[in-house]
This record gives C-alpha cells, sequence and structure tokens, in this order.
C-alpha cells in the first residue's frame, strides 16, 4: 500500500473516532463511526486473499448494520423528543436500540459472531487496530447512553460475554480467534459497569488495550497464528517468550499482574452495590478465559519439546520490527498493579 | 520488615549479575544470610500482639514462625535445585533462581501483610511463579494437567473468596486485620451469610488442602520439580492454614455450627489419605498424601476454634513443614540416582548409602510424631482439643495416627531395608551438599525441641 494512501487511510481513522468523540449531535456521531469504518476497511482488504475480503465483507455488513440501526435509533428519539443531543436523555426504547446497536458494533455476546471471524481474516496489526482503536468510538457513545438502558440489559450482556468468551476460546487453536474470544470476555467486564462506574470501565479499556497491544505485537514478532507455530517460538526470541508467558497471564487476569486491576475495581464495584451473585459469576467466568491463556503458555513458553518440532523452523534473521512499543506495553501490562492507586486517582 | 524484603529484592541483581561459577553458591549464601537475619523475627520483646514497622506490614507471633520458615526455605530449596537444573543453560538457571525469589518475595508479603486484600493478592501471586515451576521445570508430560489442577482448583475457591472480602469491606469498612479483631461480631444468621462463611473458608481449605478438594496436591507434588515440591509442601500450604486462623476471627459466631460438615471432611480425610499412604507405590505421591493427612489435622485444629487448637495447628504446620519438605528432599536424592520414584525399583538403600538411610530414618520419625519433636506437640495439642471437644474424635484421629506410623514404617522399609536390587548399579553417593540440606532441614525440628514456645503462636 502506498505510503501516501496509508496516511489518508490512517487520518481519516483517527478523525472519525475524534469526531465521534467529540460530537453532541447524534448525526455527527453517527457519522464519526461511518468514517471510521469506511477507513479501516481498506487495511483490512490489502492483503488480496479470499478470507480477507470475507473479513472485509463481514465487518462492512455488521459496522454498516450497527450504524444504520443507530442512526434509526437516533432519528426516532429526535422524532419523539425534538432532541439530536446525545447527552440528552434518550427514549428507554430508542436508547435500548442504541446499546444493542453499539454492542454489535464492538462484539458483545449475543451479537459477537463476526469478531473471531473478521479477526481471523485479517494480519495481526490490523486486527490490532480492530481490537483497540476501533473499540473507542464505540465505548464513547456507550459512556454517554448507558445511564439510559435498563440496567439488565447491561448485565446480561455483560455476563453473557464474558461466559461466551470464555467458553467459545477453549477449542480454538488459532491465535487470533482466541485474542477474538479473549476481547468478547474484556468487553463483558467492562460493559457491566458502564452505568455503576464509567470510570472503572474507562480504567478496563485502557488496561485491556495496553494488554492486548501487548499480546498482539508479540504475536506479530513472532510471526505466529497458530499455536502450533508457537511452540518454536523460543528458538527466535526467549526473553519474549518468557514475557509472553506473563503477558497472558496478565490477560486471564491473575494478580499481581496488571490484568488483576480491572478486575479487582469492577468487582468491588458491582460488591457494593450488592450484586454479589453477579460478582461471583464473573469472577468464576474469568476462570474459563484463563484456560485458554493457560494452554497458550503452555504450549509458548512452559513446554520445550525434548525431540524436534513439527512445524517447519523459521529462517532467523536480526529481528528489524521496531520494538519500543511492544516492550512498553509488555512492562506495562506486567507491572501496572501496585500503581492502581494513581490510575484511580486520575481517571475518577 | 523491609530489612528483610530489600536484601530479598536485592537477589534478582544478585543472581543476574553473579559470574556463572559463582551463580549458585552466591545465591544460596545471600539468602541464607536473609534467613538467618529473618531470625530475629523470633525474638519477641513487644509488649503488644503486633509490631508495626508501618501500617502496611506487621508481623505478631502467628505470622512470625510463618516468615521465618519462608525464609529459611529459600536457600534450601536453591540447594535442592542444584542438580536438577545443572544440565540446563545458564540464563535458564538464573530464570529459575529468579522465580525461586520472587516466590519468597511474594510469600514475605503475603503473611506480613496487615490488609486482608493484601494477603489475597499475595496468597494469589504465589501462584504464578509456582505454576512456572511446576510446568516448565516439571519431568513428564503430565505436569501440564498438574499445573492445570494446581491453578484452577486455587483460583476457582479463591474467586468467591475476593467477592467475599470486597462484600466485607463493604460492610466493615475496613479490610486490616489489626482492626477487625475489634469490631463486634457480625450478626450472620440468613442462607447468604452462611454463603459468604464458606466462601471465606474454602479458598484456604483448598489450598491446605481439605480432603475432597486435595486432588490437585498430590498431581502438583508429584510432577514439580524438587524446589516446587518444597515450597509447595513447607510454605505454600501453610498460606491456606495462615489464612484460616486470621480469617476466623471474624467468622466466629457462627463457624461454631457451619464448621461440623469441614471438620468431619478434615478428619475422615485423616484416616482416608493415610490408607491411601498405604497402598502408594509412588514415593513422592506417598510424601504429598501424607501431606493432605496432615493438614487435616490442622484443618480440624483450626475449625475447632480453640487456643489449644490453634496453637496445636501453628506447631504442626512449621513441624510438618520442615520436615514434609525434608522427605521431598530425601526422595528427590534418591529419584535423581535412580530415577525412578517407585519405591520397590530402589530398595535396601541403606546398604548402600548408610547415612542417608539415617537421615530417612529421622525423618521418617520425626514424620509420624516421634515424642520430643515439635510435630508430636503440634498433633498432641489438636488431638487432645479435639477429644475434648467431642470424645469420639480419638477414635479418628488415634486411627490416624497409627496408621501414619504405619505408612511412615512402609516408606522406611521400602526404601532402606531389604536387600539391594540386582539392577542397582553405579549409583553416585550422597554429595555433601545433600547431607547439608538435609541437616539444614532436621536441624531447626530438633532445636525447636528446646525453646518450642517460638513456634506458640498467640498463645504463649
Amino acid at each position: 500500500m502506498s505510503p501516501l494512501v496509508l496516511v489518508v487511510l490512517l487520518s481519516s481513522l483517527g478523525l472519525g473516532t475524534a469526531m465521534t468523540f467529540a460530537s453532541s449531535h447524534w448525526l455527527l456521531a453517527w457519522m464519526g463511526l461511518e468514517i471510521n469504518t469506511l477507513a479501516i476497511l481498506p487495511l483490512m482488504a490489502q492483503q488480496n486473499h479470499p478470507r480477507a475480503m470475507e473479513a472485509t465483507t463481514k465487518y462492512f455488513l455488521i459496522q454498516a448494520t450497527a450504524a444504520a440501526m443507530i442512526l434509526f435509533a437516533s432519528t426516532t428519539n429526535a422524532w419523539a423528543s425534538g432532541q439530536w443531543d446525545i447527552t440528552y436523555p434518550s427514549h428507554p426504547v430508542t436508547a435500548t436500540i442504541t446499546m444493542a446497536a453499539l454492542a454489535m458494533k464492538i462484539g458483545l455476546a449475543p451479537t459477537h459472531f463476526w469478531l473471531p471471524e473478521v479477526l481471523q481474516g485479517v494480519s495481526l496489526t490490523t486486527g490490532l487496530i480492530l481490537s483497540t482503536w476501533q473499540k473507542l468510538a464505540p465505548f464513547a457513545l456507550i459512556l454517554q447512553v448507558a445511564n439510559y438502558t435498563p440496567p439488565y440489559m447491561l448485565t446480561a450482556l455483560a455476563l453473557c460475554s464474558t461466559l461466551v468468551g470464555g467458553w467459545g476460546g477453549l477449542n480454538q487453536t488459532q491465535l487470533r480467534k482466541i485474542l477474538a474470544y479473549s476481547s468478547i470476555a474484556h468487553l463483558g467486564w467492562m460493559i457491566l459497569v458502564a452505568q455503576m462506574a464509567p470510570q472503572l470501565t474507562l480504567i478496563a479499556l485502557i488496561t485491556y488495550i495496553v494488554m492486548t497491544t501487548a499480546a498482539f505485537l508479540t504475536l506479530n514478532n513472532m510471526d505466529a497464528t497458530k499455536t502450533a507455530t508457537l511452540a518454536s517460538s523460543w528458538t527466535k526470541s526467549p526473553t519474549l517468550t518468557a514475557m509472553a508467558c506473563l503477558v497472558l497471564l496478565s490477560l486471564g487476569g491473575l494478580p499481581p499482574l496488571t490484568g488483576f486491576l480491572p478486575k479487582w475495581l469492577i468487582l468491588q464495584e458491582v460488591t457494593n452495590q450488592g450484586f454479589i451473585p453477579t460478582a461471583t459469576v464473573m469472577a468464576l467466568s474469568a476462570l474459563l478465559s484463563l484456560y485458554f491463556y493457560l494452554r497458550l503458555t503452555y504450549a509458548m513458553s512452559l513446554t520445550l519439546f525434548p525431540h524436534t518440532f513439527n512445524s517447519v523452523t523459521p529462517w532467523r534473521m536480526t529481528a528489524k520490527r521496531p520494538t519500543l512499543l511492544l516492550s512498553t506495553t509488555i512492562i506495562m501490562t506486567t507491572c501496572l498493579l501496585p500503581l492502581t492507586p494513581s490510575a484511580l486517582t486520575l481517571l475518577i | 520488615m523491609l530489612k528483610v524484603l530489600i536484601p530479598t529484592l536485592m537477589l534478582f541483581p544478585t543472581t543476574w549479575l553473579a559470574p556463572k561459577k559463582w551463580l549458585w553458591a552466591t545465591t544460596t549464601s545471600h539468602s541464607l544470610i536473609i534467613a538467618l537475619i529473618s531470625l530475629t523475627w523470633l525474638n519477641w520483646t513487644a509488649e503488644t500482639g503486633w509490631t508495626l514497622p508501618n501500617s502496611y506490614m506487621a508481623i505478631d507471633p502467628l505470622s512470625a514462625p510463618l516468615l521465618v520458615l519462608a525464609c529459611w526455605l529459600l536457600p534450601l530449596m536453591i540447594l535442592a535445585s542444584q542438580n536438577h537444573t545443572r544440565t540446563e543453560p545458564i540464563s535458564r538457571q538464573r530464570t529459575f533462581i529468579c522465580l525461586l525469589i520472587s516466590l519468597q518475595a511474594f510469600l514475605i508479603l503475603a503473611f506480613g501483610a496487615t490488609e486482608i486484600l493484601m494477603f489475597y493478592v499475595m496468597f494469589e501471586a504465589t501462584l504464578v511463579p509456582t505454576l512456572i515451576i511446576i510446568t516448565r521445570w516439571g519431568n513428564q508430560a503430565e505436569r501440564l494437567n498438574a499445573g492445570t489442577y494446581f491453578l484452577f482448583y486455587t483460583l476457582a475457591g479463591s474467586l468467591p473468596l475476593l467477592v467475599a472480602l470486597l462484600a466485607l469491606q463493604n460492610s466493615t469498612g475496613s479490610l486490616s486485620m489489626i482492626i477487625l479483631n475489634f469490631n463486634p461480631p457480625l450478626a450472620l444468621a440468613s442462607w447468604g451469610d452462611m454463603m459468604w462463611w464458606a466462601a471465606c473458608l474454602i479458598a484456604f481449605l483448598v489450598k491446605m488442602p481439605l480432603y475432597g478438594v486435595h486432588l490437585w496436591l498430590p498431581k502438583a507434588h508429584v510432577e514439580a520439580p524438587i524446589a516446587g515440591s518444597m515450597v509447595l509442601a513447607a510454605v505454600l500450604l501453610k498460606l491456606g492454614g495462615y489464612g484460616m486462623i486470621r480469617m476466623s476471627t471474624i467468622l466466629d459466631p457462627i463457624t461454631k455450627e457451619a464448621a461440623y460438615p469441614f471438620i468431619v471432611l478434615a478428619l475422615w480425610g485423616i484416616i482416608m489419605t493415610g490408607s491411601i499412604c498405604l497402598r502408594q507405590t509412588d514415593l513422592k505421591s506417598l510424601i504429598a498424601y501424607s501431606s493432605v493427612s496432615h493438614m487435616g489435622l490442622v484443618a480440624g485444629g483450626i475449625l475447632i476454634q480453640t487456643p489449644w487448637g490453634l496453637t496445636g495447628a501453628l506447631i504442626l504446620m512449621i513441624a510438618h513443614g520442615l520436615v514434609s519438605s525434608a522427605l521431598f528432599c530425601l526422595a528427590n536424592t534418591s529419584y535423581e540416582r535412580t530415577h525412578s520414584r517407585t519405591m520397590a525399583l530402589a530398595r535396601g538403600m541403606q546398604m548402600l548409602f548408610p547415612l542417608t538411610a539415617t537421615w530417612w530414618f529421622v525423618a521418617n520419625l520425626a514424620n509420624l510424631a516421634l515424642p520430643p519433636l515439635p510435630n508430636l506437640m503440634g498433633e498432641v495439642m489438636i488431638i487432645t482439643t479435639m477429644f475434648n471437644w467431642s470424645p469420639w474424635t480419638l477414635i479418628l484421629t488415634g486411627l490416624g495416627t497409627l496408621i501414619t506410623a504405619g505408612y511412615s514404617l512402609y516408606m522406611f522399609l521400602m526404601t532402606q531395608r531389604g536387600p539391594v536390587p540386582e539392577h542397582i548399579k553405579g549409583l553416585t553417593p550422597y554429595h555433601t551438599r545433600e547431607h547439608l540440606l538435609i541437616t539444614l532441614h532436621l536441624l531447626p525440628v530438633i532445636l525447636l525441641v528446646l525453646k518450642p514456645e517460638l513456634i506458640w503462636g498467640w498463645f504463649y
């Protein structure tokens, strides 16, 4: 892809998100979402490959449907109340429709089926953009409409997402699909407190972005898209392999790693609100996700095969990829838990 | 506290910067110095129940012996792992030592924490290095299964505990162990409160482990490398007992009735796991099941909630920690020579290694609680307090003691006595390192006979 086109695409990707962030008008927010979608499509389709095309088409259809639903809901809202303001209390029905559309956009559980398929079809860097940057704009809207949606809907979405995210990833061997299911499970945690404590949603989103960036960049560095490929990763970069084990356990939410931070705060908030069974189910559903992270660490770092590999050993050259972002995110993924008070002070 | 914690953290640079040739010697001596410094914790001059170096960390007579045990064990683990990691590249040896050190740092933070949530986080934090030690440095393919069992049993037990702790924090406003003791007893009556009570205890009972949720332990012990087995048996199981003692002060009023099923399981577990030991062929598995049996007695002593029970539990925890760790070391030295854990394949060792047979003998006697040793003190205190609670428990505890003696004898006879099998040829003699290792395990046990009040906890 020519650098000029790439610059145009990436800047309009930023523009779309920034527009949604900045807008107080539903039409403008919708426009931002659409710009966002349209800008990522060529990036997804740049590998001229049937799977990439399929992924692009699926992504386009889902995002367009969700955007249309948002447009429909906001128009209906404007028709009923005469207000286009996002912050203006919306009618419960339209708020519900909007929330459903946004859930579909980010891939929350009952409407999550597109996410693993789409992520599987694109390259790891595009997948990284899809699962981090592309979540920001919808979340900006979610945090604003969460107050008007029925609380049970959010809890149902959350429980459904964490359970489906955990169960779905259990029998996957494709890394991008596993990361997609991990994304679904994490989104479930975020949406749970979107109404009770939106700041915690933000903290969870930020930590998720950091952790998943570390995971995607690690896999990108190893050129791994299958669990089997991971088995030979330690021959290429032993330190990265050792750290990747911690990154995955952090995604799984084991203390003392960063992944425990959002889970702890969210459980605390949910318990304080008196939803103790919900908190327990959420906490236990994290075990499901942990299982597939654990299996990845087994395959990658914790087992060194005594015999020769089944997979082809890749040619080793000095790494030319910049690793600044990778190392920064890995450090943040493993060491942020002691900074929990600072995170709370900064964001609440 | 920091005078031990900071040198522990400085062990990381020591490990990575020490020259290759001196790696093991440097780390062992450094950690041994830390262990010796930690002995000052046992010198109790404070008049209050706690000494508070700062508001986050404190020591009281309950945590001091466990802290010292955790510090004492690190040099022993490093000593024991030398042969096991000999064939590995040097950077992996350093990584391995780093995992052991991080484990000690987490354990100090866990036993020293004043906040229950801090204790919880550190309790969980010990999982990561232990998991890596078991699954990365274990010997057989089953170690992955063992690691999964270990992680998921513990987490499935402890995640409800997290929620329960957060709920407690919400209702009392604090989770400080120092303050919570002075709270008025919680009025617990409903089914929800019972579930809260269970959630508070089950995490620790799984870690202990209680009979019924103990399946992860033999697997983890059998598959773990020697350092993993040692730290699991000596300190990690004690985290469960320590947590239970801490939590039980808060859970007080309903524990009296609600603890029945767990006491039943604990006592029944003593018999059951003891009987499993009697027909065990695998040496490490036998020692692991014997741990479960002893910890059943500890769990019973804690759940019964009497001063004698708690003191006995603490004594037994410390004594069992040292003795079972010594037994695992002995099993490992034999495994490193014969490459088999099957007892029937390595018999008659007394003929070949008489001094080691003495170690086996002493460790076995300590394991079956021979009179002056602290193991007996702990067992007798727990058995007495149980008997006082209900005379019928004597049938179970007495039978348990008998079975313990039985399987200890079986273990000793199978490994040490009898003819030397034909296939055993050319075993390397025992190193001074290995003798030193066992001595450093058994010496504290014997010395504790002279001053047992160091491990009597609160009620001395």
